[in-house]
């Protein structure tokens, strides 16, 4: 072989290797500026084409009922009117030091964290002024759970802009849902939630003998018909590598006289399940993800996964002797002050939420749907903006050409959520809580289980169903926050609905 | 352009012996945190992004390299060869591509069925030995003369 002709086949076999791959990297390239209207396909669950929805493509192209689009900016809280709890936010970059001494490099709201718990009673108009003092890239708050207007979803990118530094934006919301939520930072999230950027929320029912909060401790007391009760939120929070518990390393004591009840809400603000069991005590399981279980029967040497981003509500009775709420390392002990429990190792058995608790009317017809989604997680190697990996799809497609789910206000609609990626996945809907029907093809036979927050372990498949009922551009992504900044988001769209907001740019915007 | 063959055969044997070594030290620094210091180790911690224990930079080290470096290091070997004139050199450039190719799929298909991790493990002895097995026949040919081998080369 002549070794002209050597070098040029050499020449074309190298192209023919590199050629593609690097025809891959660049159209895996994201503009500086884009917009979510424009990303991906739209999907309408073999329903009607709904008014102002698109017809090719993803983006609005008129409003709900014709006209032009309503942008989501304006999709705020009914009503000026005074509010009923008032709460001021101040976000720093800062060091602070934890209870265990450790001193630790990331983001405080008013000085701490986590921040200050919001409280408020259901039904109160709440209002949150957030600031940011001298976080150079910008911070937001999402209101994990509530669900809130469109304009109030805190999400950078799509439906605001980052609070950049010296600038406030104010959080104004109906707290409609008693129960256990938190706050967190949707800009950036994979890095500011991690580093701090985060509180609880609990949510008092309006109904009387609720109880008073006690500042500074995370414990309220109160009073109901039962006798006293004590209600204390566990905030789980890992920091450069240490598991905190309302900020706090080790067993955080929650003094209780034996024979009272103890509501302790548990909430999971990590990357990833955890599992959560109670020593010396039996408990029941008294709300999940801020909805109450109906009926809930007592659990003893069973544990309970509580997923990322998820909360559960334990209701625990002190026994003579005390009990232990055990959270991945740390516990909260009930008990007379000083008790000394012992602690027990995990239950190799799960409380089952498919079957746990009496069934009830859940208020939602899900066989009357008028959409039906698939959310089919898989996994395979790609280029994820210019990057090569190994990355999440969405049925099939790979960030950013996912499914844009299309829906009308008032659309009954069930969502398949199958997880063939080989990790499990806490997936996280906004504005909306989805009533699980299924798993596996087993239907759900306990409690209604409402979730914001549903663990989907690998080969696992649910189906679940929402009513459409909030209308906006609704962020719908997995809660492992670098996941979601892996690529595995996709938006649930009202038809005629569209956000001016756009990720990157000249605001920066960066909600994963 | 021989050299560049030989250099590149040999990063790849190196990267494998990287590979073992990150991954090893890895597991043995979460050992020590679980058992003297009574670290907790869940999904939540695995997904952190925090140095549980400092010995968790081999895992990154491991899935850096295995996932990233090491293919680019056997694509660019593969493109190296068609330039470098080594009788055969093509073939075992591709052998080794072919390996690390393998050896990635053992090692993601590992996160989902254990007995992968295992033949992940056997997999990277038969690379390791391709790669080193490449790199020492260039050596051989060069103190032999190589032109009737060349007759037979593979384009």
């Amino acid at each position: 072989m002549s070794s002209r002709l050597r070098l040029v086949l050499a020449c074309l076999a190298t192209a023919a290797l590199v050629v593609p791959l690097g025809w891959l990297w660049w159209s895996s390239l994201m503009p500086d500026e884009y917009s979510v209207m424009e990303m991906g396909y739209t999907d309408l669950g073999g329903g009607p084409v709904p008014a102002g929805a698109p017809g090719h493509g993803a983006g609005a192209h008129g409003g709900p009922h014709g006209g032009t689009p309503v942008d989501v900016a304006t999709l705020v809280e009914d009503g000026t009117g005074k509010a009923d709890v008032r709460l001021d936010l101040t976000a720093r970059e800062e060091s602070f030091t934890l209870a265990s001494g450790r001193e630790v490099s990331g983001y405080t709201l008013n000085g701490a964290s986590p921040g200050p718990t919001l409280r408020a009673t259901q039904g109160d108009l709440v209002e949150v002024r957030l600031t940011n003092e001298n976080v150079p890239e910008g911070v937001t708050l999402h209101w994990h759970g509530i669900d809130v207007p469109n304009a109030m979803d805190g999400v950078a990118g799509v439906t605001q802009d980052a609070v950049l530094e010296g600038e406030t934006f104010t959080y104004r919301f109906v707290a409609e849902q008693a129960g256990t939520y938190w706050y967190h930072s949707h800009q950036i999230s994979h890095e500011q939630v991690r580093r701090g950027l985060l509180g609880a929320v609990v949510v008092q029912p309006a109904a009387p003998g609720t109880g008073s909060a006690r500042p500074g401790t995370g414990i309220s007391t109160g009073s109901s018909a039962a006798g006293q009760f004590a209600d204390v939120e566990a905030l789980v929070h890992m920091y450069d590598g240490q598991r905190t518990v309302n900020g706090q390393v080790g067993d955080v004591e929650v003094p209780a006289d034996p024979g009272t009840t103890v509501r302790v809400r548990v909430i999971n603000t990590d990357n990833g399940p955890m599992t959560i069991w109670v020593s010396g005590a039996d408990y029941r399981v008294l709300a999940v993800d801020g909805t109450e279980v109906n009926a809930p029967g007592p659990v003893s040497d069973q544990a309970l996964v509580v997923t990322a981003g998820g909360r559960a509500d334990l209701a625990v009775v002190v026994p003579e002797d005390g009990a232990r709420v055990e959270l991945a390392g740390n516990a909260v002990v009930l008990g007379p002050t000083g008790v000394d429990v012992r602690a027990e190792p995990a239950p190799t058995t799960f409380v089952d939420l498919l079957t746990y608790g009496e069934p009830a009317a859940a208020g939602l017809d899900p066989t009357e749907a008028d959409r039906r989604f698939d959310y089919v997680m898989g996994r395979r190697p790609g280029f994820h903006d210019g990057r090569p990996g190994l990355w999440w799809t969405i049925n099939g497609h790979m960030w950013p050409d996912v499914p844009m789910y299309t829906v009308a206000t008032g659309d009954v609609v069930t969502m398949r959520i199958q997880n063939d990626s080989g990790e499990v996945h806490p997936m996280h809907l906004h504005g909306h809580h989805a009533l699980v029907l299924s798993r596996d093809g087993e239907p759900a036979t306990g409690s209604p289980w409402w979730v914001d927050s549903l663990n989907v372990r690998d080969g696992e498949s649910y189906e679940v169903a929402f009513l459409a009922d909030n209308p906006g551009v609704w962020m719908d992504h997995c809660h492992n926050l670098p996941h979601a900044a892996e690529g595995l988001v996709a938006h649930l769209m009202y038809a005629g609905y569209t956000t001016s907001f756009k990720a990157g740019g000249h605001a920066r915007n960066e909600p994963e | 352009m021989r050299t560049a063959y030989k250099v590149f055969a040999w990063l790849v044997a190196l990267g494998v012996v990287v590979q073992a070594a990150s991954v090893v030290w890895a597991v043995a620094g979460l050992g020590i945190w679980v058992d003297k210091d009574g670290g907790v180790l869940d999904k939540a911690a695995f997904e952190s992004e925090e140095t549980l224990f400092p010995e968790v930079a081999g895992f990154m080290i491991h899935g850096l390299s295995g996932m990233m470096i090491i293919p680019a290091l056997a694509l660019i070997f593969l493109i190296v060869s068609f330039f470098a004139k080594v009788p055969g050199g093509i073939a075992w450039a591709a052998y080794v591509l072919l390996a690390v190719v393998v050896q990635v799929a053992l090692g993601i298909y590992g996160h989902e069925a254990a007995v992968w991790g295992l033949l992940h493990g056997i997999n990277a002895m038969i690379l390791f030995s391709l790669a080193v097995y490449a790199g020492l026949r260039v050596s051989s040919l060069e103190r032999r003369p190589i032109a009737p081998a060349a007759e037979h080369e593979p384009v």
